[in-house]
């Protein structure tokens, strides 16, 4: 049985003496993974080096055990949305994904069927007939989806895939990504919206400088920073009570009371006992809380913490 | 629409003399090319033609020189009009290699990496645009024809003396107005062709066949129609036709200068003015439709 | 490689894919808008054949006479000039153009091998350029001497004329098979193809002036060998039209056709290490 992953094995890529990426090792399980990281980070050298359109300096990089120097077996299980805002000259929507399902080596008939299902997909149905150079940004982005996701790989590679879509495109979008996860697919996805990212993905890969900082679920990285105290955000009617009870404790770094007057955003080391003392501060003072919950145990924390910025939220 | 802080101010500090804004484009353009190796080798042996004319004309004064190379009185160069209309010829088949090389850079990754609309959105015109690109081209061209041309020919007038200079002043004129001539129909053509085609090295060899498949197809021309009238699209025909009269040369086959010969002399010159004029309209058409801000896409 | 190997290969795929590339490559560039300037070097002799067609009354020429200009056209313009730089433009773009205009990924991102992928792309370029540069120069061949009417039709029916038309557009043909593939390497493996293409034109034309030897390492030594013999040239021109030493047909032709497919294989595997790299 193949590898289902996607694997990295010590791969590096230089760029004649600019490096791209250095010494990666990933094994990327199903599911949707998010690549994060700020401009020249090495995301699209990453998702290149994924799909074989550049070879690694070093390293190999196999993808459900199919090396990418094979492509020709590669794609018939991988899909690759690109960032690169080009398409063929002289070609409808319908022709752009029909020509390239024929070129896969589909019959016309099939050819025919899921070029129809795509555009379904993408909601381009409408639009199909006119040139591609005739058409708005986001109409472009979403045929380069549907170039993508017609012959039904089983790996998407996603380079920003939400650029130039309208707020209701995005959340049709999002839902797909979502439905192919849920299916057992990798679904790689790269992208600046970090709500977003939180939103859909399984797990994220951090890139700075062509290193990767960090990856795996979000809950997990955040608690591998520790030299960043948690914040947890407690919505209560006393929150000076229960500040000066949890500064009894040695843990709580910072308590800080919300405008409102009706939160306290805490920072501590050790969030489990947090969690524990919390409970017996609550029934011991009578406290009314509404809500207890994690304030930077997300994408843009961990982002912060790991890449740049001072770090926190709201 | 609410507004917070009315601390915005457009910038109101001095600004550049509009007329002279286009130079940005040639100043930029001649920095990348200064880090061209093969562009400053190429300039330098593009001067050596120009040496070698004036070791020539050095040699001619000076009895020295002429004893120490052993060349007799019947061995001297004449130096005349056609002594100048070669070394015209040499130096702008220099400069249509340099067209082929530093014109299709201009325009066409412009037009390639849709760069335009950041031109165009500015307070810069299209014309100033093309002049700007056009003034890259228009001022390598003059180093290498017209300014050695005039140089070589106040050397010959300083040592020639006798008024000389007063007699043929007419081939400074021709040497100005023949190297003007063919600059600036190279640099709108090499700019027409650059516009045309979006990848430079296409428009390189559009610029090479244009001279070079022309000239075939006019021969070709000429010899199925039994005609001389196929030497109206060869370029280099035309020029060496427009710049014999210029030189008040005989006008016969095989006149002309290096590279510029004329193919038969059946064929007025006006018509070869007017086919060159011809040729600049039409690229300057060329120019105008495709330097735009927008593509429209129906 | 066995013979089971060969037999086991997915030649029905590739076939469909094949099609399928060669339609998008005719369809996308070689037959359209864009190929305007190769209309232009085919499309020019035949109108010019044409007009002395028509015009011909006027002048005084034999039919022997046009035959020898058609064999000074063929050899000066079509093989040197039209095919040279149709080929150059055809073939360099085919990959090339597709990385300055960044389409080159979508094929890179198809289950298709790269050679088959180089393979089919020249198909498609050797059928454009066929198309174009054989018909262009078959039909300017009987345009040339149309006018002659019955005495015309007697020299291509019943003399040597067929034989002259289909030795002249079998060599266009060829012409197109050889520069085709050193174009589609230099496209391959050159940024810039002008470059070699320069050192390519001034050798192919450097020929009659060269040693025996280095004469035939050319390609238009060999396509001169096939063209029918024009003995009455004078002056420059009978330096590129006459050849002193042909080379037998059974040679060249099937030389030519080794050498073309051996440039071709390479380019086809140089093509598995191409990069999608779209930066200047």
């Amino acid at each position: 049985m193949s590898d289902p992953r996607i694997v990295f094995d010590n791969v590096s890529r230089f760029y004649g003496e600019v490096l791209g990426v250095n010494r990666v090792n990933l094994a990327i399980p199903p599911g949707i993974t998010s690549l994060v990281g700020p401009n020249g980070s090495g995301k699209t050298t990453l998702m290149n080096l994924m799909t074989g359109l550049i070879h690694p300096t070093r390293g190999s990089v196999t993808i459900l055990g199919i090396p990418t120097g094979r492509p020709e077996e590669l794609f018939r299980k991988m899909g690759y949305c690109t960032q690169f805002d080009a398409f063929p000259k002289g070609l409808t929507g319908y022709q752009f994904i029909y020509s390239f399902l024929l070129v896969h080596g589909m019959v016309e008939s099939e050819a025919v069927r899921l070029t129809e299902e795509a555009l379904e997909r993408v909601s381009m149905t409408a639009a199909a007939g006119r040139p591609v150079a005739a058409y708005s940004k986001g109409m472009r982005q979403r045929i380069k989806l549907a170039q993508a996701i017609a012959h039904r790989p089983t790996v998407l590679v996603l380079d920003e895939p939400l650029n130039g879509l309208d707020p209701m495109a995005r959340n049709e979008t999002i839902a797909l990504f979502k439905q192919w996860g849920g299916e057992g697919r990798h679904v790689i996805v790269s992208s600046h919206i970090l709500h977003e990212v939180d939103r859909i993905s399984d797990q994220v890969i951090l890139l700075s400088h062509g290193y990767v900082v960090a990856e795996g679920q979000i809950h997990d990285v955040r608690s591998e920073v520790k030299d960043q105290p948690m914040q947890i955000l407690v919505r209560c009617d006393k929150p000076g009570v229960l500040a000066a009870r949890l500064f009894e404790k040695d843990n709580v770094v910072e308590a800080k009371v919300n405008s409102d007057g009706r939160g306290l955003l805490v920072r501590t080391r050790d969030a489990d006992n947090l969690y524990l003392m919390l409970n017996r501060i609550v029934l011991d003072s009578g406290l009314d809380v509404d809500a207890v919950a994690p304030a930077d145990d997300d994408v843009n924390s961990v982002y912060q913490y790991l890449i740049g910025g001072e770090g926190g939220t709201t | 629409m609410a507004v917070f802080k009315h601390a915005y101010k457009g910038y109101e500090g001095a600004l550049t003399p509009a007329w002279s804004r286009f130079l940005i484009l040639p100043r930029y353009a001649f920095a990348e090319k200064r880090r061209s190796r093969f562009f400053s080798l190429f300039f330098l042996v593009s001067i050596l033609a120009p040496l070698i004319f004036a070791l020539l004309i050095y040699v001619q004064h000076s009895l020295s020189a002429m004893k120490l190379l052993q060349i007799g009185s019947s061995n001297l160069i004449t130096v005349n009009a056609a002594f100048f209309m070669n070394l015209l010829g040499w130096q702008s088949m220099m400069t249509l290699f340099l067209a082929a090389f530093v014109g299709p850079g201009q325009i066409s990754p412009d037009l390639a990496n849709n760069a335009l609309p950041l031109y165009l959105s500015r307070p810069f015109s299209r014309a100033e645009y093309v002049l700007g690109k056009m003034s890259v081209l228009l001022i390598l061209m003059s180093i290498m024809t017209w300014i050695p041309g005039l140089l070589l020919f106040i050397l010959q007038a300083s040592l020639e003396g006798n008024g000389w200079f007063g007699q043929n002043l007419r081939i400074a004129g021709a040497i100005f107005l023949g190297s003007w001539i063919w600059i600036l129909f190279l640099s709108l053509l090499s700019l027409a062709l650059s516009a045309w085609v979006k990848w430079k090295p296409m428009a390189g060899g559009l610029l090479f066949g244009s001279f070079f498949v022309a000239a075939g197809f006019g021969g070709a021309i000429n010899a199925i129609l039994r005609t001389s009238w196929g030497n109206l699209i060869n370029i280099s025909h035309l020029i060496g036709t427009v710049w014999t009269s210029l030189f008040e040369r005989p006008m016969h086959r095989g006149s002309g200068a290096f590279f510029f010969r004329v193919h038969g002399g059946d064929v007025p010159t006006w018509c070869c003015w007017m086919a060159l004029v011809l040729i600049c309209a039409g690229c300057l058409y060329l120019l105008s439709h495709k330097i735009r801000g927008a593509e429209v896409v129906r | 490689m066995t013979w089971s190997q060969i037999t086991a290969m997915p030649w029905m795929l590739w076939r469909r894919q094949v099609a399928a590339i060669l339609r998008l490559e005719l369809k996308k560039s070689l037959f359209s808008k864009r190929a305007w300037w190769i209309y232009i070097l085919t499309l020019g002799p035949v109108v010019i054949t044409g007009l002395h067609s028509v015009f011909s009354s006027n002048m005084h020429h034999t039919l022997a006479e046009d035959n020898m200009i058609f064999a000074g056209i063929f050899q000066v313009y079509f093989l040197r000039l039209g095919i040279f730089f149709g080929c150059l433009g055809i073939f360099s773009n085919l990959f090339r153009a597709e990385v300055l205009e960044r389409t080159l990924h979508y094929y890179f991102m198809s289950p298709v091998r790269r050679e088959v992928l180089a393979v089919s792309k020249y198909l498609a370029g050797l059928i454009a350029a066929i198309v174009y540069f054989a018909g262009s120069v078959a039909v300017s061949f009987l345009f040339i001497s149309a006018h002659w009417g019955p005495v015309f039709q007697q020299y291509l029916f019943h003399g040597p004329g067929l034989a002259q038309l289909g030795w002249y557009t079998f060599t266009a043909a060829l012409a197109c098979i050889g520069y085709g593939s050193v174009f589609l390497l230099t496209g391959i493996i050159i940024r810039n193809p002008l470059i070699p293409a320069a050192v390519v034109f001034v050798w192919e034309n450097l020929n009659p002036f060269l040693p025996s030897l280095l004469k035939k390492i050319s390609i238009i030594f060999y396509l001169k060998s096939l063209c029918p013999a024009a003995d009455n040239f004078e002056g420059p021109a009978a330096l590129l039209v006459t050849t002193t030493d042909p080379t037998p047909a059974w040679l060249a032709i099937p030389g030519l056709l080794v050498v073309s497919t051996l440039v071709l294989a390479y380019a086809a595997v140089r093509s598995r290490k191409l990069e999608v790299s779209y930066s200047e």
